[in-house]
């Protein structure tokens, strides 16, 4: 696989929010190098019904938040992120459905961008190298961890926006 | 019949026969023949090895989830200046983003936490597009942090603050106190709003006096952003004025209003945004300036003073009308006015916010007149007093205006004598903080007054260098005087007036005020004291104001007094009222003991025009 080009480095953050009633909404937020916003895609809620509870077990919410959710935003969005960054194991797992290296953003170990370091799928170990030089294009001081604030305020924002409509 | 008879008598009995066989009656229900019939049972076999029954087969599909997306306008880029030869690139103090050294944000440790400024939907944005298109921005630290947007100091909070909040605004008015940096984050927001294609083309007017500190300001905060002032002739004014293309063009309210006036209707330049320094210039809504700025198109208006009101809390109506958040001609009363100040006002003042700034000491220096001046002072006011009595009905406002402007250019210095108690205490003043390497600057509302000083203190003070700033000053020569004052060690007397050097300014080097007169508006005068009195003064500014007692100007300062009172209260929330805060005729007659004629009242303000 060729390594991503440095300048115009485009980040993917993906993140989800549990809701109260059951199921989630994801949103992706795919910003320049510097964390200034390109695009914004969110889903709707997305619930999973008894069948898909009683048959996917403990793989549910992998497959809820990586399959359903995380692929499909990856698919809309127009602005192509070159990476996604994730803040946990579950949506790791949409790796195995997109052609972008997927991360999972942790204080220390991995490969250093920013202020943060990136964990990636154990099964698509080349992920690392193809990130490598892009990840220096990345101002060392950036907070990797903010960007994720944003899209789940904006997922609230979301859900209030639609709350208010029913 | 004896009793033995009775017993031997044999009873007769009888015996009759009931029938236990009762009849019964059968209806014919029907159920009469299952009731009779003896069940029969039929038993059934059932085979215990049941063929496997295969069930509804489930295969898992996916579930559709339906999106919501946004894209953000791509944001304009610019050329970064090239740095001048002369100037050292390491003279900017590049920022750290936000949490940079900062503890505990994201876990670091360690390091110091920096609070992040989060840019934040209007009040009056309903759509969700327009919502998150504010939620999804970067903290405003971060976007300015020497990543995409060099910044050559660090903003204090409360900037960051009035920057977030003007990005998000359409309409607005900024009228933090003078000194705290109104132009840096007029300019600041405007540049992001540039940068994330927020807009494109905007207008920016102030008075003439302050068009190369604007420039300056745009040169030192924003040096990528295109700035071009229209000036020149006619046509290359109109040129300027109709030219395509993206960036800032930068006027005075003069030539707007000329300029506008040149154009028909259908020609009229548009902008995405309109902004007024120094709004107070639009004050009255009939005046052909604040009709002009209302004509002009754009999307977004905002509004830059620190001093909205000025006299009477109706001109704040003005402004709101440039502003397009009430009706033309429309008045709302104090509530409403109040209500729209929270929508539309951001106003801070150095106290809440510069709790660090060195103090600024007010000296209210109460001087006697000297002994001709005296003599020359109550002759004119004697006469004066006698003339005014003469004048009878046909006395007028102004009449008295003009004794009171002759009593205080007589308090300030005799013009046969030339003698002065005011000068007297100046050069005393002046020669400890010319020795000290100290800088003052000294306001008078007539520039004639402040050339007299000029010379009074080249011969009586040694190497106290005065420089003149007022509006008789060509324009080309003021920005030369002003860097002078700055950077000549020796020069330590800057003699301005109030309508020139009272706005705009940055002069926080000088540790002295001097107000040789009074003006007519505690407003003015605090414009006038923070040219030095602002962010970045070192140390303490020492405010003295000349006041001569029994004269005019001490009557005069007590109705100041009490007008600034006034102005704090309505400004601060505190008790309003409709009183005008202008001097009235009333007002201007009581320094006389004289009764204003009835025909007289009413609150028309009165004041000279500015030097």
């Amino acid at each position: 696989m060729a390594a991503i080009g440095t300048t115009d480095l485009k980040l993917g953050f993906l993140t989800a929010i549990e809701l109260a009633g059951g199921g989630y909404v994801g949103g992706l937020l795919v910003t320049n190098r510097f964390g200034r916003p390109l695009e914004f895609q969110c889903t709707t809620p997305v619930r999973p019904n008894r069948t898909q509870e009683i048959l996917y077990g403990t793989t549910l919410r992998s497959f809820v938040l990586g399959e359903l959710i995380g692929k499909t935003l990856v698919e809309k969005s127009a602005v192509k992120p070159d990476v996604v960054l994730t803040e946990g194991d579950d949506l790791l797992e949409l790796r195995s459905h997109v052609a972008q290296p997927v991360a999972v953003v942790e204080q220390n170990g991995g490969l250093r961008i920013g202020r943060h370091s990136l964990r990636f799928h154990p099964s698509h170990a080349d992920d690392h190298s193809r990130l490598a030089s892009s990840a220096e294009s990345v101002p060392e001081q950036a907070d990797l961890f903010e960007p994720f604030e944003r899209v789940r305020e904006a997922l609230h924002e979301t859900m209030k926006a639609s709350a208010a409509r029913v | 019949m004896s009793p033995s008879e009775l017993f031997t008598e044999r009873p007769e009995f009888a015996t009759a026969t009931v029938s236990l066989d009762l009849a019964t009656n059968v209806f014919a229900t029907g159920l009469n023949g299952a009731i009779s019939r003896p069940p029969r049972a039929e038993p059934t076999a059932i085979s215990l090895i049941d063929p496997p029954q295969v069930a509804e087969r489930w295969r898992p599909t996916r579930t559709r989830v339906l999106t919501v997306g946004l894209t953000f306008p791509a944001g304009l880029e610019f050329v970064p200046p090239k740095p001048a030869p002369d100037e050292q690139q390491h003279t900017l103090r590049k920022l750290l983003p936000p949490g940079a050294n900062v503890p505990g944000a994201s876990g670091d440790g360690g390091k110091p936490v920096k609070k992040s400024t989060r840019l934040k939907p209007p009040a009056d944005a309903l759509s969700l597009q327009d919502r998150l298109f504010y939620v999804l921005q970067p903290p405003l630290e971060q976007w300015l942090s020497g990543q995409e947007l060099v910044m050559p100091f660090e903003p204090f909070p409360f900037q960051y603050e009035g920057i977030a909040w003007l990005f998000s605004q359409e309409a607005a008015l900024l009228a933090d106190e003078m000194g705290l940096g109104k132009t840096m984050q007029t300019i600041t927001a405007m540049r992001l709003l540039l940068r994330s294609g927020q807009i494109r083309r905007a207008l920016l007017v102030c008075p003439k006096p302050l068009i190369p500190n604007w420039q300056r300001e745009f040169k030192t905060w924003a040096g990528e952003l295109p700035v071009t002032t229209i000036e020149g002739d006619n046509a290359r004014r109109k040129m300027i004025w109709t030219m395509p293309g993206n960036g800032i063009l930068l006027t005075n309210y003069e030539l707007m209003v000329r300029d506008v006036a040149e154009f028909e209707e259908h020609e009229l330049p548009t902008f995405d945004l309109l902004v007024l320094d120094e709004a107070q210039r639009i004050k009255n809504r009939g005046s052909r300036t604040a009709q002009t700025a209302r004509g002009i198109k754009r999307r977004r208006a905002w509004a830059l003073t620190g001093t909205p009101i000025e006299n009477r809390p109706d001109e704040l109506s003005s402004l709101y009308e440039f502003l397009e958040v009430i009706a033309p001609s429309d008045h709302p009363d104090l509530r409403q006015l109040t209500r729209l100040a929270e929508q539309y006002i951001l106003r801070r003042t150095k106290d809440l916010v510069m709790k660090d700034m060195p103090p600024r000491l007010d000296r209210d220096e109460y001087l006697s007149l000297a002994p001709a001046q005296e003599l020359a002072y109550k002759t004119a006011e004697k006469d004066g007093i006698v003339q005014l009595n003469e004048m009878g009905e046909t006395i007028s406002v102004q009449h008295v205006f003009e004794l009171v402007l002759r009593l205080k250019q007589i308090s300030n210095y005799d013009p046969l004598t030339g003698e002065s108690s005011k000068l007297e205490r100046l050069c005393a003043d002046m020669e400890e903080i010319a020795a000290s390497g100290g800088k003052a600057i000294l306001f008078s509302q007539w520039t004639r007054t402040l050339d007299w000083i000029n010379k009074q203190i080249i011969e009586r003070v040694e190497n106290c260098n005065p420089l003149i700033y007022h509006g008789g000053v060509p324009n080309k020569q003021r920005e030369p005087i002003l860097a002078k004052f700055k950077d000549d060690p020796d020069s330590h007397l800057l003699l301005m007036s109030y309508g020139t050097g009272a706005v705009g300014l940055n002069l926080q080097f000088a540790g002295y005020v001097f107000l040789f007169d009074r003006w007519w508006n505690p407003a003015v005068e605090d414009q006038a004291i923070n040219r030095a009195h602002r962010i970045g003064c070192k140390s303490q500014v020492i405010v003295t104001k000349f006041i001569c007692k029994d004269t005019v100007e001490e009557r005069i300062d007590k109705v100041l007094a009490e007008k600034r009172a006034l102005f704090a209260a309505i400004l601060g929330g505190g008790e309003q009222t409709n009183a005008s805060l202008s001097m009235n005729a009333s007002e201007i007659f009581g320094l006389f003991d004289l009764k204003a004629p009835v025909k007289q009242g009413g609150l028309r303000a009165i004041g000279p025009k500015a030097a």
